[in-house]
């Protein structure tokens, strides 16, 4: 996703800005005794997309619903178009064309998406005119991208993360909106989305709009935004500052205050123990089709995939939460009957569950009964069993930094991160020797990050199995020392990190309905030439194989697993990588190999076909170009 | 959580607003409240603060008081029990058909089970069946209402037998049973939901049923005891009263439920579950027994006293929602 800048940036550079549309400057907002904002500043103009960052507090989600009339601010000055701003309401700034992008969006779910799209102007009185809204919600979308058809009587409910947002989009341009805030927009989007989610906003952003872009993922900064500003406990720290004249260090350091160094620890050599966790054909329907996969002692086992790829399921029916229909789990090695979360807990089992709010915080139940509920889960017997651990109690609140005289109150005064720290210590008293984190540092900014981290590091060199599940390949790959890949409900891979990347991570994670077209063409080379026919990324002397199909003459490349090119059979071809049949030293093979790539250039890996030595080989031009014209997923979907 | 209420750096919680610190904790507040009006019904009555009614008020609160102890538990996991009048009326009119045959020691045990019974099916409904408990326990209302009629032949049973009484009059202390029997199930329960596994688990599936699955509670049973409780008391609760009265009739405790709400909600609970106590719920009934007795002595007429009680449950919710306002926005 990084290299997508070259292709949607802004082409007008630093030549002929045009005059700002919005000039905020010296915002405060305060909430009682809590300031927000103190001296925040922010400058949009047309045709440009600005990132605005900050660590969570910093205040960036305060100002941009300040912008959007959802909260007045304490003082300041905004100017809109040239003229003071004043905005009583949500409703005053859609109409004078200032439009957000939530996160969480504000359509109603029970209405189609039509009534949606127009759902400011079902509130104007006198009747509407289906056939015209329809009429002009068709351009709208079209003016979004032709594969974006959207059913427009499909009601809002029924739609996916992405299409939603989509809606909301077309909701601002149905008022026209002319300036528009996407508050972290990719927040629940997978890597395909987010890169159309990015096309759409090149195409409002060069249709004149101005955009901004809230976000602390830094690599979609990178990729989308032209400028950005920084806040940093509600100060702007950084103006409207051009992102290509900055580094990510930079930013961290803005955002932080402070250089933090690099944030994954250090990995320190464990020795993996005994096996604690063995997975077999776990099938838990719809999401979950295929899963299996184990966990040693000692070991960081990340779980990596979209958003609704099934890993997060997955770990919800291990645990007990979803219907299982097949599969085993072996704990330390003895099949175990897991039905409740109970026996989990009980089996040594524990899970940080993925929405930290709705799973895991009990609100009502001081900080301590919340740092003790899983302990007396595991208890078995009438009372509550919560002094059974009073040292590792008091160790780990010392660990965690926590005033003691602070245990008493209420979980939700605290900032996500300390929350979510709070919620890996109530596992850790359970002393478990398996710990299941399912997006840990989902919502937390990025210094409390590297502490979750050593927190996980310290856990495994104590001897724990910890799995991670996270969508941030770069956590992934900085946290794990194994990353098992899961995609439409299918485990697909099992590698070691150090044989990845992000890239390589991402086309691993597609979702088979779209590569089900390259896999069909494989079948179909075979098919007509005989052989076999492989698909994989090439990194250097490093390969990952994704898909195969025929089996004969052999390849050495199994799907899903990594192998160097000399560990192959076929290491001639591999070496020249041409788009001819390079046969192999021992003349019993001859493979050609065709690379694909998307319509941004992207690295789609390899497509092979290797036959027998001695056979005549098919022209070469026939066969790349059904390559070639197969296999542009992202165009002819 | 938004930015506003976060502040990065800020991890240890704010130090709580001087006028919450002042007031203290909501039973604090609900103990000033019961003292208060206990002052103001005094100087109103030379007759309220007499020993004789004193006695009186506790004697009133024994009946409410039981049935506000299940109650609680129900309301603290998010749910209602709206069938306890009903189960109360109906166990009454089964003791007193079972006393015309059977001997008390056997009579009573197996109203209260029969009470549990009712309560079991309700909270099963609730918790295996996901029904909203406001429509299930609205259903077991109307069927165990309309059973104590049925049973009873629509008319008050008399003629129990007169050692009944002994569970009522006899006394300790000079503490009358029914008293005694009140303060001690109040202790027991407040322990049990303070000190157990159990009655933690009925606080967490109040406050996040998920959250108290995911960490191994066993949700499932927990949800379900607290209607088996409710029921059980209301059994309990009727057996006292038949003792006082020495009879049962198929109206008997109609509205029941509402006092016994009414006493939850001004005792502080949350209706959305997880919050709430029982000593808050104790000063509850004394408050709604004292504004009934305080009325009386006054001879306003009785027709008043809905209007004094729904304007207290009104004013201490507002006052609390004000409060909270107040800390939580600061």
């Amino acid at each position: 996703m990084l290299d997508t800048k070259d292709a949607i940036s802004s082409p007008q550079g630093q030549a002929a800005r045009a005059t700002p549309l919005l000039m905020a400057s010296g915002v405060s907002k305060s909430f009682g005794k809590t300031q927000a904002l103190r001296d925040a500043s922010l400058i949009l103009r047309p045709g440009e997309v600005v990132g605005l960052l900050g660590a969570n507090g910093a205040g960036k989600s305060t100002l941009s619903r300040i912008v959007s009339g959802h909260i007045q601010p304490s003082g300041g000055e905004i100017a809109f178009d040239g003229e003071a701003l004043r905005l009583a309401s949500t409703r005053d700034a859609l109409g004078r064309g200032i439009a957000l992008v939530a996160q969480e969006t504000s359509l109603a779910p029970d209405l189609s998406v039509l009534e949606n799209i127009f759902l400011p102007s079902l509130a104007t009185p006198g009747r509407l005119s289906y056939s015209a809204m329809r009429a002009r919600a068709g351009e709208i979308l079209a003016g979004l991208g032709h594969e974006h058809i959207l059913p427009l009587h499909k009601e809002v409910r029924t739609l996916s993360a992405a299409q939603r947002q989509l809606v909301e989009i077309a909701k601002a341009l149905s008022l026209d909106a002319r300036l528009i805030i996407f508050d972290e927009p990719t927040a629940s989007l997978s890597a395909t989305e987010v890169d159309r989610l990015f096309d759409v906003m090149a195409r409002l952003r060069d249709g004149g709009r101005a955009l901004a872009f809230v976000s602390h993922r830094l690599e979609e900064v990178f990729a989308i935004t032209d400028r950005v500003t920084i806040i940093r406990e509600g100060v702007s720290v950084a103006e409207d500052v051009a992102t290509s004249s900055l580094t990510q260090g930079d930013i961290i350091e803005h955002m932080v205050g402070r250089d933090i160094g690099a944030i994954y620890s250090a990995r320190r050599p464990r020795e993996a123990g005994e096996t604690v966790l063995e997975v077999r054909s776990l099938r838990a329907l719809p999401h979950v089709r295929d899963v299996s996969f184990s966990v040693r002692r000692g070991e960081i086992l990340g779980l990596g995939g979209l958003v609704g790829a099934g890993r997060s399921e997955a770990v919800e029916a291990i645990w007990g939460l979803r219907p299982r229909q097949a599969g085993e789990i072996l704990v330390r090695g003895k099949p175990a009957k897991l039905r409740k979360p109970v026996d989990a807990v009980r089996a040594g089992m524990g899970f940080v569950a993925e929405d930290r709010r709705a799973q895991n915080i009990v609100p009502d139940l001081s900080v301590r009964e919340n740092m003790l509920i899983a302990l007396m889960g595991q208890h078995r017997g009438f009372w509550r069993g919560y002094n059974r651990r009073a040292d590792r109690m008091a160790a780990l609140i010392a660990d965690l930094g926590l005033p003691a005289d602070r245990l008493d109150t209420s979980l939700l005064n605290y900032s996500g991160g300390m929350q979510q720290k709070i919620i890996i210590a109530r596992w850790l008293l359970t002393e478990p020797d398996i710990l299941i984190l399912d997006e840990p540092t989902k919502g937390v900014d990025i210094g409390t990050r590297s502490s979750i981290y050593r927190l996980l590091q310290d856990a495994a060199d104590a001897g724990l199995a910890v799995i991670v599940i996270s969508s941030d390949f770069e956590e992934l790959l900085g946290l794990a020392e194994r990353v098992v890949v899961v995609s439409d409900g299918l485990t697909i891979a099992d590698l070691p990190a150090s044989r990845l990347t992000e890239e390589k991570l991402t086309l691993l994670a597609a979702p088979r309905t779209s590569t089900a077209r390259n896999q069909a063409l494989l079948q179909d080379l075979v098919q007509r030439h005989g052989g076999t026919a492989f698909w994989t990324l090439i990194d250097g002397e490093e390969l990952i194989c994704l898909a195969t199909a025929g089996g004969r003459p052999g390849t050495e490349l199994a799907p899903g697993e990594a192998a160097r090119a000399d560990e192959t059979l076929i290491p001639a071809a591999l070496a020249v990588r041409a788009e001819t049949f390079t046969p192999e030293a021992d003349g019993a093979r001859q493979t050609l190999l065709t690379q694909m790539t998307d319509r941004r250039g992207h690295d789609l890996g390899w497509i092979g076909l290797t036959l027998p030595g001695d056979v005549d080989p098919p022209p070469v031009a026939d066969v790349a170009a059904r390559v070639h014209s197969l296999t542009r997923p992202e165009e002819t979907e | 959580m938004s930015d506003a209420a976060a502040p990065a750096q800020d991890d240890a919680p704010r130090p709580p607003r001087r006028l919450t610190a002042i007031l203290g904790s909501l039973e604090i507040r609900m103990l000033g409240l019961a003292l208060l009006l206990a002052v103001v019904l005094s100087l109103s009555s030379p007759f309220f603060l007499t020993e004789r009614n004193i006695f009186n008020i506790l004697d009133q609160s024994v009946v409410i008081g039981i049935v506000a102890v299940g109650m609680t538990f129900v309301i603290l996991t998010g749910g209602i029990d709206l069938s306890v009048g009903a189960v109360f009326g109906l166990t009454g009119i089964l003791l007193a058909l079972m006393l015309q045959s059977l001997p008390i020691p056997v009579a009573i045990p197996l109203t209260v089970l029969a009470g549990a019974a009712i309560g079991l099916f309700s909270g099963v409904l609730v918790a295996v069946f996901g029904l909203a408990p406001f429509v299930v326990t609205l259903g077991v209302m109307a069927i165990g209402r309309s059973l104590s009629f049925i049973f009873s032949g629509q008319r008050s049973i008399s003629g129990l037998p007169p050692d009944l009484d002994a569970i009522v009059y006899s006394s300790f202390l000079g503490i009358p049973a029914n008293v005694l029997f009140l303060v001690a199930l109040y202790i027991l329960a407040w322990a049990y939901l303070t000190y157990t596994k159990g009655g933690r688990t009925i606080y967490a599936i109040g406050s996040n049923f998920e959250a108290a699955r995911a960490a191994g509670l066993s949700t499932m049973f927990y949800s379900i005891m607290p209607y088996v409780v409710a029921g059980a008391l209301s059994a309990v609760a009727v057996t006292f009263s038949l003792a006082q009265v020495m009879s049962a009739d198929p109206m008997a405790g109609n509205g029941l439920e509402l006092d016994a709400i009414a006493a939850v909600v001004i005792g502080g609970a949350s209706l959305y579950g997880g919050r709430g106590s029982l000593i808050g719920t104790l000063l509850g009934v004394l408050i709604m027994v004292m504004i009934r007795n305080g009325l009386n002595l006054m001879g306003v007429s009785p027709f008043w006293q809905g209007t004094a009680i729904g304007s207290i449950i009104i004013i201490a919710l507002l006052a609390e929602r004000l409060i909270n306002w107040r800390s939580t926005r600061a």
